[in-house]
């Protein structure tokens, strides 16, 4: 096995209360990790102390073998790509341009090869034709698809999705989820936050189910949807289930 | 030396009422005026919204102290009529308020929905009684606050009439500080005293604005004085 | 009565007008720059974590925008000597009028950075981006898409302010007007020629603007 990140006990508190609860996990490469659990859990914060838009108080995450400190944390992000619920696009740039800067201001790289592997990007997003459109002039479920080929364009080791379809109207969700899929076809290690069931039982290797800021099931999704071990995320699962 | 200040404080006072008076009767003629040119920058006809363009632009491209220069020296030499400071600083003041006021009361009329208009001509009423009972009271949510902003312009910019000669608060604190030490207390007590006055309005303002929940302080920007 | 328009009786006094309308731009454009500089620090101050701090932007904003620019230019002009420091009246009046541009500066900029959503910086951090690299390609585009309009009021503000500086002897374009006008008799003129050279400077700032505007910030490319 060959371990992309491990979190050992780790603790995020907000003040006095405690978000993350001595939380320990390994991700392989090659998993898909969907984690579900009631709101306010604390699964946006765990994603979050990942690439250090949060601070941990306590506990150790490594990433491809070095501490995630905030000294290492550059090249951490470097490596790791960020999909937002709200997208996040720069409003300023065209999608072109959003998908270029990191790989140009961060990774120093030549425009040219960025740009190359950046058309192709929009190629598998299926926007190829809404290049030069700025985020305002896309529909929600577009902004996504820039978004995640902007999240690509750094050639990530490792993804992070959280909650990348719930702010979209239902009729896009579909296009979003459907790059996801050929995403993990490709065997890239995936970290998703997701109500989306069918999703993670379809394309998700692993299942987290969270509660007050603790692990209380993981495993084979189907089996978890199936046959919750936990009374909890038996709760859970049914009242998302509908 | 050391001087009795507080021996001033009557005359401040009296001063401070004065640069008030005269403010305020900057604001009152610059509202009506305003409201005015507002009217014709609605009108139907293109020369006049044109004329009323040209008003507005003219005043707010030109700085109030020539203005007050050329009431107060220039409109006797022309006229070959004698005018006090008094006269001048409130003219110059209303001219400069008229436009500032224009575009707020602009924004009031327009903020009222054409459905508006419609629905009142329709009931039988003349353009001046939709006016007066449909479209005023609407307006004046949104003219009232933004009003208090054009009012502390003004109150600050009535400073420029020391300038002319005429007496009123700052010019009281200079004479002050001539039959005084000459040091800067009396010009520092001016800042304090405008400031209270001011941030007391502004104060008000904000009162007004959220009873109305609408409307800005117009002189965040572009309004120095 | 019986007074009437001739330019000409102010020809002589048409070179000094130059000089005093450089004056005005010199002085103009001075306290633009510095206040934009101020005001962007009392911005940041707003912003602090501190909550003295940010009573002490507040407060800075707040006397600038209540207290009249004359009483601070006398101010200036009259403590410097008391506490033995002489200004001369060019720079007292710069010194003045960029203090209190600087309140209304730092209120444009503070509405520049509040346009600017949260979601921006996460983003940019999670990209790996530095402090400074995310000011330079997220921030600071977006800041001056909102304050570009703004800022063009505040410069035809300091302009038209700049003519108090008269009040503390700053041989500017008001100041000749009144020098000009007094010694001449000739007030009407001396008033239209001073008004057309403020016109002409505000007007020149909002075509500039116009056209800066038109060619920077392409269509679509509105912050949300
Ligand atoms: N910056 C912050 N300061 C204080 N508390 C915070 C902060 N960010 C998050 N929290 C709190 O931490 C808890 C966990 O938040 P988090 O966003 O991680 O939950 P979540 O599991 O992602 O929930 P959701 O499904 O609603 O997105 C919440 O109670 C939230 O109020
Ligand atoms: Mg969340």
């Amino acid at each position: 096995m060959n371990p992309v990140l491990q979190l050992d006990s780790i603790v995020k508190r907000f003040g006095s209360r405690t978000i993350l609860d001595t939380v320990s996990m390994t991700v392989n490469a090659g998993e898909i990790v969907c984690f579900v659990g009631p709101s306010g859990t604390g699964k946006s914060t765990l994603l979050r102390c990942v690439n250090g838009l949060e601070q941990i108080q306590g506990g150790q995450i490594s990433f491809e073998g070095t501490a995630v400190l905030p000294r290492s944390i550059g090249a951490v992000r470097k490596r790791v790509g960020m999909i937002f619920q709200h997208f996040n696009l720069y409003p300023h740039l065209t999608a072109l341009q959003n998908v270029m800067l990191a790989p140009m201001v961060v990774h120093k790289e030549a425009k040219k090869t960025v740009e190359e592997r950046a058309r192709a990007l929009f190629e598998k997003v299926r926007l190829s034709h809404r290049i030069n459109a700025y985020p305002s002039q896309l529909s929600g479920g577009e902004q996504q698809r820039v978004a995640i080929a902007r999240a690509l364009c750094a050639q990530p080791h490792l993804l992070m999705f959280d909650e990348p379809t719930s702010a979209l109207d239902p009729e896009t969700v579909g296009d979003v989820l459907g790059v996801m899929r050929d995403l993990a076809k490709e065997g890239r290690t995936m970290l998703v936050v997701t109500h989306e069931i069918r999703f993670a039982a379809d394309v998700g290797t692993r299942m987290v189910f969270m509660d007050q800021g603790k692990i209380v099931e993981d495993g084979d999704p189907r089996a978890m949807i199936a046959a919750p071990k936990t009374e909890r995320a038996r709760q859970f699962l049914s009242s998302i289930h509908g | 030396m050391t001087v009795d200040w507080l021996a001033y404080a009557p005359l401040i006072l009296r001063a401070a009422g004065i640069t008030l008076w005269l403010s305020w009767l900057g604001m009152l003629v610059g509202a009506v005026g305003g409201t005015g040119i507002a009217l014709l920058r609605l009108s139907r006809w293109r020369i006049l919204r044109l004329l009323a363009l040209v008003y507005t632009e003219f005043w707010r491209s030109v700085p109030i102290l020539i203005v007050m220069f050329f009431c107060y020296f220039g409109v006797p030499l022309v006229l070959g009529i004698d005018i006090s400071p008094f006269t001048a600083a409130t003219v110059a003041l209303a001219l400069h308020a008229s436009s500032t006021m224009s575009e707020v009361v602009r924004a009031g009329i327009q903020s009222v929905g054409r459905g508006q208009w419609e629905a009142a001509q329709a009931a039988g009423l003349t353009p001046i009684q939709t006016m007066r009972y449909v479209i005023a009271p609407q307006a004046i949510r949104v003219v009232l606050p933004p009003s208090v902003g054009v009012f502390i312009t003004t109150l600050k910019e009535s400073s420029l009439a020391s300038i002319i000669g005429y007496i009123e608060l700052t010019k009281t604190g200079l004479l002050i500080r001539d039959s005084t030490d000459g040091g800067f207390i009396p010009l520092l007590a001016l800042a304090v005293i405008y400031f209270l006055i001011n941030y007391a309005i502004s104060l008000g303002g904000g009162a007004l604005e959220r009873r109305f929940h609408i409307g800005r302080r117009l002189d965040t920007v572009g309004a120095m004085a | 009565m019986g007074y009437t328009f001739t330019l000409r009786t102010i020809y002589p006094y048409l070179g000094t007008l130059w000089q005093a309308a450089g004056l005005t731009l010199a002085l103009s454009l001075l306290a633009i720059v510095i206040s934009i500089v101020l005001g962007a620090g009392i911005a940041i101050l707003r912003r602090s974590h501190s909550r003295l701090l940010r009573f002490i932007g507040a407060a800075y904003v707040e006397v600038m925008r209540n207290t009249p620019l004359l009483v601070i230019l006398y101010i200036v002009y009259f403590a410097g000597p008391s506490i033995g420091i002489r200004l001369s009246s060019f720079n007292a009046a710069l010194i003045g009028l960029s203090l209190n541009s600087a309140g209304y500066m730092a209120e444009i900029l503070r509405a520049g950075l509040i346009a600017v959503a949260p979601g921006q910086f996460e983003a940019a951090h999670a990209q790996g981006l530095t402090a400074l690299q995310t000011f330079r390609y997220v921030v600071f585009p977006q800041v001056f898409r909102t304050i570009y309009a703004p800022l063009g009021n505040q410069v035809i503000a300091v302009i038209l302010a700049s003519s108090l500086a008269s009040a503390i002897a700053v041989d500017e374009v008001a100041s000749w007007m009144e020098t000009v006008g007094s010694t001449s008799f000739r007030f009407f003129e001396t008033f239209v020629v001073a008004a057309i050279v403020y016109l002409v400077l505000c007007q020149a700032v909002n075509l500039g603007r116009l056209g800066i505007g038109r060619m920077l910030f392409r269509q679509g490319a509105v912050a949300r």
